[in-house]
């Protein structure tokens, strides 16, 4: 954060004199000196609410005298703030019997089932018990019950009888995903945290409420019964199901991925995933994983080994020039995409290379400098304008961002799409137009902007919106607006001329990639040259048999085109190599089948959406004989003599890092230039 | 609680009401009543306790799901905080369908002392239903509640915003009688006198032109 704390206050923590921050919490200046404060419902990046009590600590005063006077009773370090001669304890005897107190009357109703919970291992009402809680209780009464293993929705299961009623979910939902579906219900022993009438918990971040759960009341539908933490491996990893590149853990056993929790990352994540990305990771572990290379004979697939999957590859595609393409599928690594896009142009003289889906394509020289904001810095920007994207399904992460920067920092937020958005709650300005005129809304928003009437009375026909409406959105913007957009823009036809009106906006015009590596691809220059042809061009040319050979990199042309089209082309063309995780329909098509390992199941390095470069360590095997998209692409390199052999996609790397202007001097972690 | 357990199949759970699902049962004066209550606070949060009030009325004295999910609609809140705030409160009826009246019984000390065990023994054999539950006609529903601050006039009763007491058996059989004779709703008559207290003057006048 830019503003430094100008005042600080002396605090004396255990005999020791500290300066922090005045108003910090106590729970928090402890920290500083490494101490701990046990704790339930503090979360850091939450307000505190003091509903647990177990962060008790004797305070005392100065007195002019020299003396310390206590204040009679404990208090909750964790809604306490640092003031002057404030002298705190946190290891005297009545704090530890303050402890036992508080954990006894947590436990009174805590069922005890530890063997079979979820969350026993690494269960915070565990840990706290065992280092500050009595070793019995005094209570012989029985327990709450109440429903348990309660699916509130296909993820997330709720145990009622666990629940320590600490406000974590809770207060999650208010204040970082700001679905507001968790609340308690009813009151005092009774009261339980649950959706609305304990309907389906729909929200798009509820696996973050399973992590920040401090006991094992919210559980993993998924990973229920699967492990148990302390049989758990787990190793950093980054998350590739959409472009916020998130940081998390992937925990596995005996090679095979069992949960994804978040790691923190406060330039991306903080510490939350969506949903997408906690329960995305299944097809890790899918039974049509492609395991070993399949070679066309006749009209079946059989198997082969890799030498002869490459020989048959090499001889089709010795064609070269305009006659051989390929399509790039968004999670290959910024190496394998790397080695393929150099044996495209160097060695096979083709330029038919893209890795876009999008429905149209802004030309080259308008697509570069895709995302000048960083992703933590948009909540900081006084006002942002989020156009013709829901966020929340596009961009999830920086969803939150967007909507941290309203709720801590006041941004002004205007929501311009034509469907209803998550952000739309917390919008100053919602812009609803009509589907398509995405072009007229921004041109509407920079007449306002320039006091053009007539250019907005034009605008406001065209897209349906109020008039009043445009200008009351555009007196929000300025030079420091953050304009979210993402290629999801580029999906309706007048998508690019939005965007060329939205550059004459003014402020930071961001066009998010949506795909894994997507602004990796664009960095790197997958993109057709001057004489290539683009997605859309090259499936046309496959249907025409101007292009006799086909590479699909990861790539599932089914995903993104339309139907006829697709099928069409992939029945003319005449070779078809399908470089791929998992079987598929276009896998049918397929003259010889590549199987290719996951991104976590190789090295590999990703570019995010806010082009920052990150690194990711190979955390599980491939199966059978799959390869990494960097040895793919290194093997056929050398078949054809193209380099020196790359023992590692470090040496891959290093390669970009000398070849490709971006990359130059970018260390992992940082943005590229 | 139970019957608010929808379980459904693991994967197709009750989803929340989409708003063009709701029905909405507001009268017009009602949705005055509201709007004027909302310049009275500065943010509409406020306005979820009266709301819920007004809504009891609308609803005749139970707040089920619709009526819940139409305050949250109508304030733009969410459906669960909206039910948080509902369940927390005895005097909003979220669990029982209250009947006509609902006679709630205090049997705190002074009350206790004075008999009030004895008038809910009776109330419960001569109306046939227990704390919380509701006769079959509809009329009565029971309940037994903590002091009412009636010392004065221990065993006391409350029906709607009446206290009546001290009461004996026979005091309650010419109660039950006039209740059963009356036309009025004392659930409903409670929750718009309530509401009465909110919206006042010019503002109600307006409301139920």
């Amino acid at each position: 954060m830019a503003a430094v704390a100008s005042e600080t206050v002396n605090l004396v923590i255990n005999d020791v004199e500290i300066a922090v921050p005045k108003g910090e919490l106590i729970v928090e200046s402890v920290k500083r000196l490494g101490l701990e404060i046990p704790i339930f419902c503090y979360h850091p990046r939450m307000k505190p609410v003091g509903m647990c009590r177990m962060c008790l600590v004797e305070v005392g005063f100065k007195q002019p005298d020299g003396s310390v006077r206590k204040m009679p009773k404990p208090q909750a370090a964790c809604t306490l703030p640092a003031q002057d001669n404030m002298v705190i304890f946190t290891d005297t005897e009545m704090v530890h019997r303050d402890r036992k107190g508080v954990l006894e009357f947590l436990l009174i109703n805590h069922p005890l089932d530890c063997p079979i919970c979820d969350r026993g291992g690494e269960c915070p009402l565990q840990n706290n018990t065992l280092f500050y809680g009595p070793s019995t209780s005094r209570f012989i009464e029985v327990k709450r019950h109440a429903h348990k293993a309660f699916p509130l929705s296909k993820y997330v299961t709720l145990d009622l009888e666990r629940c320590i009623q600490c406000g974590r979910c809770v207060r999650f939902t208010e204040e970082i995903s700001g679905d507001s579906e968790l609340a308690f219900r009813f009151r005092g022993a009774s009261m339980q945290p649950s959706t609305f009438e304990l309907r389906d918990f729909t929200s798009k971040f509820s696996g973050n409420v399973i992590e920040i759960c401090p006991v094992g009341a919210l559980t993993n539908r998924e990973y229920r019964f699967r492990a148990r933490p302390w049989d758990l491996e787990t190793k950093p990893s980054i998350c590739l199901e959409c472009s916020n590149g998130c940081a998390t853990w992937f925990d596995y056993r005996v090679n095979r991925l069992v949960r994804v929790n978040g790691r923190t990352n406060e330039a991306i994540n903080e510490e939350w995933t969506c949903d997408r990305g906690k329960f995305g990771h299944e097809h890790y572990n899918a039974d049509n994983r492609l395991t070993v290379p399949l070679i066309r004979r006749g009209d079946r697939l059989e198997e082969c080994d890799w030498p002869t999957a490459y020989a048959a590859i090499l001889s089709a595609f010795g064609v070269g020039g305009d006659k051989v393409a390929m399509l790039a599928g968004s999670s290959l690594s910024n190496e394998g995409a790397y080695l393929l896009n150099r044996l495209f142009h160097r060695k096979f003289g083709s330029a038919n290379v893209d890795y876009r889906r999008t429905a149209h394509t802004l030309p080259p020289d308008e697509a570069a400098g895709n995302a000048p904001t960083a992703i933590a810095d948009l909540e900081l920007k006084p006002s942002i304008l989020v156009f013709g994207n829901s966020p929340a399904d596009d961009i999830p992460i920086i969803f939150l961002r967007i909507r941290k920067a309203w709720f801590k920092h006041g941004a002004r937020v205007v929501v311009a799409h034509h469907g209803e958005t998550e952000a739309d709650s917390f919008a100053d300005v919602v812009l609803r137009y009509a589907p398509g005129t995405d072009a007229d809304l921004a041109k509407g928003l920079v007449a306002a902007r320039a006091n053009d009437a007539a250019g907005v009375a034009q605008a406001a026909a065209a897209c349906g919106v109020d008039e009043s409406r445009i200008r009351e959105a555009a007196a929000l913007l300025g030079e420091n607006t953050a304009i979210v957009t993402t290629d999801s823009l580029l999906n309706s036809a007048s998508g690019a001329d939005a965007f060329r009106a939205l550059r004459q906006l003014g402020g930071e015009l961001n066009r998010y990639a949506l795909g894994a590596n997507d602004q990796g691809f664009a960095d790197l220059g997958l993109v057709p040259g001057p004489d290539g042809r683009g997605t859309a061009a090259i499936l046309a040319g496959c249907a025409d048999g101007s292009i006799e050979s086909l590479w699909l990199a990861g790539a599932d042309p089914f995903a993104f085109g339309d139907r006829a089209t697709v099928e069409k082309a992939l029945e003319q063309v005449g070779f078809v190599v399908y470089q791929g995780t998992h079987k598929s329909e276009a896998m049918g098509f397929a003259s010889v089948v590549l199987p290719m390992a996951e991104p976590a199941e190789g090295d590999g390095t990703y570019v995010n959406a806010e082009r920052r470069l990150q690194e990711l360590r190979a955390v599980l095997s491939p199966p059978g004989e799959a390869k990494a998209a960097w040895r793919i692409g290194a093997e056929l390199a050398l078949r054809v003599g193209m380099a020196k052999p790359y023992f590692g996609a470090k040496d891959v790397a290093a390669e970009i890092f000398t070849q490709v202007p971006a990359f130059r001097g970018v260390a992992f972690g940082d943005r590229l230039n | 609680m139970s019957e608010l357990l929808q379980l459904g199949s693991v994967n197709q759970r009750p989803q929340p009401p989409k708003r063009e699902e709701l029905t909405l049962r507001f009268s017009d004066a009602a949705v005055k009543e509201l709007d004027a209550l909302r310049t009275h606070y500065p943010e509409e949060k406020a306005c979820v306790l009266p709301g819920l009030w007004i809504a009891q009325r609308e609803y005749g004295g139970f707040l089920d799901g619709e009526a819940l999910a139409e305050v949250a609609y109508r304030l733009d809140r969410s459906y669960a905080e909206v039910e948080g705030v509902a369940t927390f409160y005895s005097m909003y009826n979220t669990a029982h369908r209250p009947g006509r009246h609902k006679i709630e019984v205090c049997t705190c000390l002074s009350c206790h002392v004075n008999g009030a065990y004895r008038v809910w023994d009776y109330l419960k054999s001569k109306l046939g239903v227990g704390h919380g539950e509701t006769t079959a006609d509809g009329e009565f529903m029971l309940e037994e509640v903590e002091c009412l601050d009636a010392c004065d006039r221990a065993p006391v009763i409350q029906v709607g915003d009446q206290y009546y007491g001290p009461v004996d058996d026979a005091y309650m059989d010419r109660l039950l009688d006039e209740l059963r004779a009356s036309p009025v709703n004392t659930v409903v008559q409670m929750a718009d006198s309530i509401v009465a207290v909110q919206v006042t003057g010019p503002e109600r006048e307006a409301a139920h032109r």
